[in-house]
């Protein structure tokens, strides 16, 4: 087996006249937190949608774990978890019913790891899912993704309805099944998560990869955020260059206040997210 | 099984209530024939004088005022608009109800493959529709031991074979419906099984038409032609059977084909 979890190359997805994703290629290593980020509508659930088997492409290919996800999609299934950024479910079913029919459909014994994730994630297995808050089926769906201890978790926007002290929780959990040797793909435009937890990511843009970096790297950059104060009036301004330039093109104006800094990483995805730049 | 289960479970309270309501009704309605029979003895000439209409019913065929001829012109019209609108429902909102209900995320991303998915759902369809009728059928021979008075046997079953096939091409075609377009379409399907029988009544009265007798599953399974004739029309039995089978296939084909939203 390959030791990369996921091998995306030239995946292309339209949906008839409109984009969907072009020419994406994306490897993860086995056992990364990978960080998958873009605005809405970049092209981040085709790709995870794609990689799932739920959408047919037209062109590129796809392997999770090893395997071929058009011809060897159940396989695939069996040893992945996935969590959609909508967690919907059969509404006249209890949340108990519902982590049953996962573990179920996957054919294990799951009572023993969703027992102990209901009761670190307070899920309520009695209640049925239409009297459940989006938070709650969040953590529903949280369960059915981790109960069968998958080796590839693919997560898009798992945070999202999810309170502080939750995401805490989910996040230990994510590192807990991360240090047991489970490669997450985590999907996000919450900027600090990556930034927090992923060690490698990419900026997807209009359908297509703009930088795959570790998140240090894409942190390091030439950008730089100039903050000025001239004859009394305040300016700022991103700037890529050489210093040696800014600095001559400074000198000789009346400043009288300078500040070069390095930007935020929610400063540097702005700047991807925007000019879609390298 | 697990999706057998899943689905017999999910459907199981809207297929009681119909096979109920129209199982208590045809039953209901046998009760009341011993009442009925002496005023419908000097009536049957009548029905049966009554031009398109007669004809359209079988009331030409087959008289009225006899427990045979009641239940092939009165019950079996009941019992066939019942069966296949409840098969047209069934078909019509067992894939498209996952789309339509964001459940096909979930479902389609567990391990147990869209051929599978398809064939069960297919198959919680066709048992559905065997349940239904066989409730149905208890309830009708409660009525008939009620009233004291049995048609043949043999056309009887003739006659709920030949239902259980019309209901299972209306559900197959309702099911293909279902997969393509991705919503339920639960009006359209019920709208779908009375046009179907329309088809039947215009096909019997204008000779334009005939050809739609083979376009329409109520033809051959006309309960007054079958417990008239004795027999049913194989030609149209196999046509259905292909249409039955065709449907099922280019659902599954598709199903595997297409994005799933």
């Amino acid at each position: 087996m390959s030791g990369k979890a996921i091998e995306i190359r030239g995946l292309t997805k339209t949906y008839g006249k409109h984009r969907g994703v072009e020419d994406i290629s994306l490897f993860v290593e086995q056992g990364d937190i990978f960080g998958f980020l873009g605005p809405n509508g970049a092209g981040k659930s085709t790709t995870i949608r794609s990689m799932l088997g739920l959408l047919r492409f037209k062109r590129g290919e796809i392997r999770l774990l090893g395997r071929d996800s058009c011809r060897e999609q159940k396989e695939i299934l069996e040893r992945t978890g996935y969590m959609p950024s909508e967690a919907a479910f059969y509404p006249d079913m209890r949340a108990g019913e519902v982590i049953g029919l996962a573990a179920k459909a996957r054919g294990k014994d799951c009572g023993e790891e969703a027992e102990r994730l209901c009761g670190l994630l307070e899920v309520d297995r009695t209640k049925r899912i239409r009297d459940l808050s989006l938070g709650n089926r969040k953590k529903v769906s949280i369960v059915c993704a981790l109960q069968h201890c998958p080796e590839l978790l693919i997560l898009d926007e798992p945070t999202s309805g999810l309170d502080p002290l939750m995401q805490e929780v989910f996040f230990r959990l994510l590192l807990e099944s991360n240090v047991r040797g489970t490669t997450i793909f985590l999907s996000s435009h919450v900027l600090s998560e990556v930034k927090r937890y992923c060690r490698n990511a990419a900026i997807i843009r209009q359908g297509t990869i703009v930088r795959t970096d570790t998140v240090e790297n894409l942190s390091k950059t030439n950008l730089r955020l100039v903050k000025l104060k001239e004859r009394g009036q305040e300016q700022e301004f991103r700037y890529t260059g050489s210093m040696k330039e800014l600095i001559g093109q400074l000198a000789g104006r009346e400043i009288e206040d300078l500040l070069i800094q390095e930007p935020t990483l929610d400063e540097l995805f702005m700047h991807y997210y925007e000019d879609g730049e390298g | 099984m697990v999706l057998l289960r899943h689905e017999l479970k999910r459907n199981r309270k809207v297929m009681l209530i119909w096979a109920l309501s129209v199982g208590v009704l045809c039953g209901g309605c046998l009760l009341l024939f011993p009442s009925l029979e002496q005023s419908m003895a000097g009536m049957a000439e009548a029905y049966a004088d009554m031009g398109a209409f007669s004809t359209a019913l079988g009331m030409d065929k087959i008289s009225v005022c006899t427990m045979e001829g009641f239940y092939a012109t009165e019950i079996g019209l009941m019992f066939a608009l019942g069966g296949a609108m409840f098969a047209a429902m069934t078909g019509a909102s067992m894939v498209s109800k996952e789309e339509e209900g964001h459940t096909a995320e979930f479902l389609n991303t567990l391990p147990l493959g869209r051929g599978y998915i398809i064939g069960w759902k297919y198959g919680a369809t066709v048992i559905l529709i065997l349940l239904f009728q066989g409730l149905c059928l208890l309830l009708i021979g409660l009525g008939f031991a009620g009233a004291s008075q049995y048609p043949p046997m043999e056309g009887l079953l003739r006659y709920h074979g030949a239902q259980v096939l019309m209901q299972l091409e209306v559900g197959s075609l309702c099911f293909l419906m279902s997969v393509l377009s991705g919503r339920r379409q639960v009006g359209g399907a019920l709208g779908f099984a009375m046009l179907l029988y329309l088809a039947d009544l215009l096909a019997r009265v204008l000779p334009k038409l005939e050809f739609l007798r083979y376009v329409t599953p109520f033809y051959f399974s006309n309960a007054a032609d079958i417990f008239t004739s004795g027999e049913t029309d194989a030609v149209k039995l196999f046509l259905s059977l292909g249409i039955t089978a065709a449907s099922a296939v280019s659902a599954a084909a598709v199903y595997h084909g297409r994005d799933l939203r």
